[in-house]
């Protein structure tokens, strides 16, 4: 739990999971209702939301968690449509495509990558000072919803 | 006993002509996580697709022209809708009541169907769903996530080993592992015999029989397969109602009644409540909905 609380503070935010209701398998966790908690029988496979997974200590989110973080305001960046799409393709952020920004966003940071209607895209690093940089990469992509067709391709 | 001339003619002796069709892509809303869904179809429409309203269902939509792959867009990922075949959406929409129930998806994987009941039970309750395939459980798993499905346990177990769970449900949906039709597998008719119906047919059996015994009293059975063979269909209903004291519901859905002649052998009138899609406006599909006879 450790390694996800870690996780949300890279975003200026703190997530208040109830441990209860958060179950474990092997290194993923999920996060559950009160009505499968009682329902599930040993060996499940996936249960209720995917929140992510740890390994070796760093915590890799599900898209789930990344829009529990986006609705506790954490720090993100608003983008255009064209890098919408860039961005789910699994393309790096360029300052151009970015039309708002939440929160703190300076070079090393994290942020949440949404689209013009608030949904939550991913998240990336950035890369640089957005007061400075004119061209060129500003958040790297860490994560975007274009995994779900990735990993398809690899099954 | 196999080949096209061999099944077009089982099909010419069941009532139905052989066409050959093109099938029209659908998509069904997934209206858990989009409150308007007009709003949904603006957006699509203003991505250069042209859609438009499937008469029989709700939550569906053809799909008339696309640029591009409608499995690929920033909504489809979003979780703000699934591509689904437009007789595949109906089985779901035929369990009553859902909401906070215990519901059983039987054979689960790749997921579309266990994503439309999550939708329709507004992700309460619980949805148990198998599949003992680990390749296809990960393709369920992926679809759960992205549909943002909350209410869903998942477990590697074949459905003939349902009991092993230690569960009853009050509704279960058999979207039941089955030979296919011509309609969505060009290859169908050189790669399919009557042994891999017959051989479906029989499975299809001991996994109803397994569904049954986990059924509560009161509760509700949708089988459905999209196979044309009545092996697979009208005759393993038939069997159902004598060996296992189902009864088959009248239900309200696109598709011509269940056949009760099949070949020469007579069926319980009853069958005829099972609805029969030929390939046309969409794959050939079959499905009905039983219940326990009341002293089962």
């Amino acid at each position: 739990m450790k390694s996800i609380r870690d996780f949300a503070n890279l975003f200026g935010v703190d997530v208040d999971l109830n441990e209860n209701l958060v179950v474990k398998r092997g290194n993923g966790y999920f996060l559950v209702t009160e009505d499968l908690k009682k329902a599930m029988a040993k060996g499940f496979f996936y249960v209720g939301s995917y929140l992510g997974k740890v390994k070796n200590g760093v915590f890799y989110p599900g898209f789930e968690f990344l829009r529990m973080l986006s609705q506790k305001d954490a720090n993100c960046i608003v983008v255009d449509e064209k890098t919408e799409w860039l961005f789910i393709c699994g393309r790096d952020i360029f300052k151009r495509g970015i039309t708002g920004m939440k929160g703190s966003t300076k070079r090393g940071d994290y942020v949440l990558v949404l689209n013009k209607n608030g949904e939550t895209l991913g998240y990336g690093r950035v890369t640089c000072d957005f007061d400075e940089v004119k061209k060129g990469v500003a958040v790297k992509n860490m994560l975007d919803l274009g995994d779900f067709l990735r990993r398809e391709k690899r099954l | 006993m196999s080949g096209k001339a061999f099944f077009m003619n089982r099909y010419r002796e069941l009532g139905w002509q052989y066409k050959n069709v093109d099938l029209k892509q659908a998509i069904r809303i997934n209206h858990a996580n989009i409150k308007k869904p007009t709003e949904l179809i603006q957006r699509l429409r203003d991505r250069g697709l042209a859609l438009s309203k499937i008469a029989f269902l709700e939550l569906g939509y053809w799909v008339d022209k696309a640029k591009f792959s409608v499995g690929s867009t920033s909504e489809y990922l979003l979780g703000l809708y699934s591509v689904q075949e437009a007789a595949a959406q109906i089985p779901a929409t035929l369990l009553t009541e859902l909401q906070g129930k215990k519901v059983l998806d039987a054979c689960a994987a790749p997921g579309g169907k266990t994503t439309q009941l999550a939708d329709l039970m507004f992700n309460t309750g619980v949805i148990t769903a198998l599949d003992s395939d680990e390749r296809r459980l990960i393709a369920l798993c992926n679809q759960l996530e992205r549909c943002r499905v909350k209410n869903t346990i998942v477990y590697g177990l074949d459905a003939r080993k349902v009991s092993e769970l230690e569960e009853s449900y009050d509704r279960v949906l058999l979207d039941i592992p089955c030979s296919g039709n011509f309609a969505n597998d060009k290859e169908w008719f050189r790669r399919r015999t009557i042994k891999d119906v017959e051989r479906n047919a029989a499975l299809q059996r001991e996994i109803l029989a397994a569904a049954v015994k986990v059924l509560r009293g009161n509760g509700e059975i949708v089988y459905s397969t999209c196979s044309l063979e009545p092996e697979e269909n009208e005759l393993n209903i038939d069997w159902a109602i004598r060996k296992l004291r189902l009864r088959v519901e009248k239900i309200d859905c696109l598709g011509e009644e269940g056949l009760t002649d099949v070949f020469g052998k007579q069926l319980d009138s009853s069958v005829r409540n099972c609805r029969r899609f030929w390939p046309g406006e969409t794959q050939g599909f079959f499905v009905c909905k039983l219940r326990k006879e009341r002293s089962a």
